[in-house]
């Protein structure tokens, strides 16, 4: 089920008036589970046996490494490891690694043609999979209990909100608050709703109009300039971030109506001054999740400066591949650990851990520098990450570096895309005023009459009306 | 209570906006609101004449199938007098509409329903939103705001209902030639171009009927029945490599079938380049070749 969808737009009051009306935490907490099956189910229903089998042997594994010696635990916790990313890549890498492994021999001209599986990727495996991996490895380290509550588990791993594309949340900070009962929050509803709505401009305005353009260039990318290629490469920048980010917003406000709080994914990574400040910014629960699991356990930054530079490689190519099993991201990752090396070699990747420009309302120059170099570079990585293939990125990149970047003549037309521009410039205000907050509509107006916030809102909802994309589009980061 | 009054609000402000944007802005600057008044297709000027017609001996229905390919002088010539009220992507959803709207009205001795199977797999908003603009409000435009569910509907719908409250399309002339068209009176549109280049190849396709439309349809049957109209459905000639690119034709000839005569003038019936102006739409060759057979064979059965 599609958050852009009249499907959920029935479905979300059903279980919210359920949910409500329901007196105690096990009720609620029920309501959740089942609901939440059903919202993945929507999809494909065969895949349901996969999440319950995750729910099912992390929550029976964890219990048993909570009271095993110190061997048994490290076993168990082995067990749950293979068993978790084994899964995840039987569905996600399996023909990968085959076609890999058939190009390698073809190179050394010995041929076979092996089976592949006919597969398809089940939705949001990579998260709900990160997330149940969470909970055992933080049930080894002795960070949390092990639940006793099967349903309270089964809520955490399939919160319907944030099942398919997270934020990717820790038991640490999302079991306990389904172990208790949840209390209506009339103020925190409304903030959920707001952030609702913001998600959704996000999404149906802003990614969705980007991606027509997107889509139309890459998909015939030897046809169009430099200049378009690059206007292409830039809307994508744009469009991944209304998706995810808009995706994770939607998710946020959804989990606030339930008096669930998840974590902030997104914090104006645009608005970054240098690559690290990006990736503090950018799918925040992916990249401290990689940071607590792998980058800290590897050595982190207290190590040798070699091995430091390997953690960091390590972290940003892992975080590439669980993208998706294609080269392209293990590409895009190495390119963002080479962003990142100078500033982890001169000291400086925890310069900026502020807000830009945070005592006034517009950025100094050299911050405006800052942030537009920040941009560029992410946006000639995300070639990689939006191509088909490495062959195609470098061909775009190449068509980018050359003259035809000043050639501007195209087929496309021009008042549509000057309407997405002027959508794109009134979305950066907006990101701008609230690039201080967690998400840009949570303050803003909030201290004005409500004659003036309904208005507000209110036209918020006809820009959506009026522009959205009406053709039902996936979030990008089903597909991972 | 802040949100109901927020909701109440938010809908005013909504239907407000809509009305002023359709009124203000330009076409391409209100992308999910559109009026084609006088649009392709001619459907306006079709609804305004057939306001003054009382009987036909044969009334056509269906897509641009059928008001580009009926051609309403040939049939006059053999002295069958005829209304086509195809419409542009016309879906068994708006002939139903159509047919309670005008079948009343007028006296009709027999339907010529053309049958399209990619009209059972439309969503219908395209034509939905061509009749919204151009034909009549009541009631019954409700049914296309909730079989569509599109927002584009929405919008249009809340335009149309501003403009015909405030007639304000009553002064409106639609040229009867547009685009290399040309209204023909009675209904049918003649097009201007001449021949058709169709690609070597098309690759392969099936049709995905949806099920309300299928509904809709033998609705619709069932309609002209209660009504004691004899009635043939056609399934008009579109060009052989459009119709041998879809692998399912028979599913969709067996439930037009069922419903009543069935006449399919598929495939190879005509000549791709000599007699369509594009893969779907017959040239005026192509019309008037198709026509004097679908005489023949009306005044046969």
């Amino acid at each position: 089920m599609l958050f852009n969808s009249l499907d959920f737009a029935v479905f979300l009051p059903l279980v919210f008036a359920l949910y409500w009306l329901s007196g105690s935490k096990k009720t609620q907490n029920l309501i959740l589970f089942l609901a939440s099956l059903i919202f993945y189910g929507w999809w494909n229903l065969r895949f349901l046996s996969l999440i319950l089998f995750s729910i099912l042997l992390d929550f029976f594994l964890a219990k048993k490494i909570e009271k095993s010696t110190d061997t048994q635990k490290k076993w168990l916790l082995y067990l749950s490891l293979s068993a978790n990313l084994g899964l995840l890549g039987v569905f996600k890498y399996f023909n990968f690694f085959i076609d890999s492994f058939v190009e390698v021999f073809a190179f050394f001209s010995v041929q076979f043609s092996p089976t592949h599986l006919n597969i398809i990727l089940p939705v949001g495996i990579s998260f709900y999979t990160f997330q149940t991996l969470s909970y055992s490895i933080d049930v080894y380290r002795g960070k949390i209990k092990a639940s006793n509550d099967f349903i309270a588990f089964g809520s955490f791993v399939s919160f319907f909100p944030q099942l398919v594309a997270g934020p990717i949340e820790r038991a640490t900070n999302l079991l306990p608050q389904f172990q208790q009962k949840r209390v209506f929050n009339y103020t925190q509803s409304v903030d959920g709703l707001r952030q609702i709505l913001w998600g959704f401009i996000k999404k149906v305005v802003i990614a969705d109009h980007c991606a027509v353009y997107v889509n139309m260039i890459y998909a015939d990318y030897t046809e169009y300039s430099g200049f378009w290629l690059l206007m292409a490469s830039v809307l994508f920048a744009f469009q991944i971030y209304g998706d995810f980010s808009g995706y994770s917003d939607i998710a946020i406000g959804t989990a606030k109506l339930f008096g669930v709080s998840l974590m902030q994914n997104f914090a104006f990574p645009y608005f970054s001054r240098d690559i690290a400040e990006f990736w503090r910014r950018w799918h925040i629960s992916l990249s401290t999740w990689f940071r607590d699991y792998l980058y800290i356990p590897l050595g982190g930054s207290k190590t040798s400066l070699v091995k430091q530079i390997r953690n960091t490689f390590a972290v940003f190519l892992v975080s590439g591949f669980w993208h998706g099993a294609n080269f392209t991201f293990i590409v895009w990752g190495g390119l963002n650990a080479l962003y990142f090396l100078p500033l982890l070699l001169g000291k400086k990747n925890r310069r900026h851990l502020d807000v830009v420009a945070q005592h006034s309302s517009f950025a100094s120059l050299k911050e405006l520098y800052q942030m537009a170099t920040t941009f560029l570079i992410t946006t000639l990585a995300w070639v990689f990450f939006r191509a088909s293939s490495v062959e195609q990125a470098c061909l775009i990149l190449k068509k980018i570096c050359s003259f035809s970047l000043f050639n501007m003549t195209s087929s496309i037309s021009l008042k549509p895309f000057a309407v997405l521009i002027l959508l794109l410039f009134t979305f950066l205000v907006v990101e701008w005023m609230g690039r201080a907050d967690r998400y840009a509509l949570e303050r803003l107006f909030t201290t004005y009459s409500r004659a003036v916030r309904f208005s507000f809102y209110a036209l918020l909802i006809v820009v959506i009306g009026l522009f959205m994309q009406t053709t039902q589009t996936s979030f990008i980061y089903f597909q991972f | 209570m802040h949100i109901v009054l927020f909701l109440v609000f938010t809908t005013c402000l909504y239907v407000f906006c809509i009305v002023l944007s359709g009124l203000v802005l330009p076409q391409k600057l209100r992308p999910n609101l559109m009026y084609p008044l006088g649009g392709n297709g001619h459907l306006f000027s079709r609804i305004q004449e057939l306001k003054q017609i009382d009987s036909v001996d044969v009334l056509f229905l269906g897509s641009s199938h059928a008001y580009r390919g009926f051609d309403t002088r040939i049939f006059a010539d053999s002295s069958i007098s005829v209304f086509n009220l195809g419409s542009s992507a016309q879906t068994p959803l708006q002939t139903n509409i159509l047919l309670k709207r005008y079948l009343d009205k007028i006296k009709v001795q027999h339907i010529i329903y053309e049958v399209y199977p990619g009209t059972l797999c439309s969503d219908g908003v395209e034509a939905s939103l061509d009749l919204l603009a151009n034909d009549g409000f009541d009631f019954m435009n409700f049914d296309l705001l909730i079989n569509t569910k599109h927002l584009k509907v929405l919008n249009t719908f809340i335009y149309a209902a501003f403009r015909k409250y405030f007639r304000l399309d009553d002064d409106f002339k639609e040229p009867k030639e547009k685009y290399d068209d040309l209204y023909v009176k009675g209904g049918f549109v003649e097009k201007k171009a001449k021949a058709y280049h169709p690609p070597k190849t098309r690759a392969t396709n099936t049709f995905k009927h949806k099920a309300n439309q299928v509904k809709y349809f033998k609705e619709n049957i069932a309609l002209i029945k209660s009504q004691d109209i004899k009635f043939t459905l056609v399934i008009a000639p579109v060009t052989s490599s459009l119709y041998s690119s879809y692998t399912n034709h028979d599913f969709f000839e067996e439930l037009f079938a069922k419903q009543g005569t069935l006449l399919n003038y598929n495939p190879k019936f005509l000549d791709d380049s000599l007699d369509f102006y594009d893969a779907h739409h017959l040239n005026q060759r192509g019309v008037e070749r198709f026509n004097r057979v679908l005489i023949r064979d009306f005044k046969k059965d």
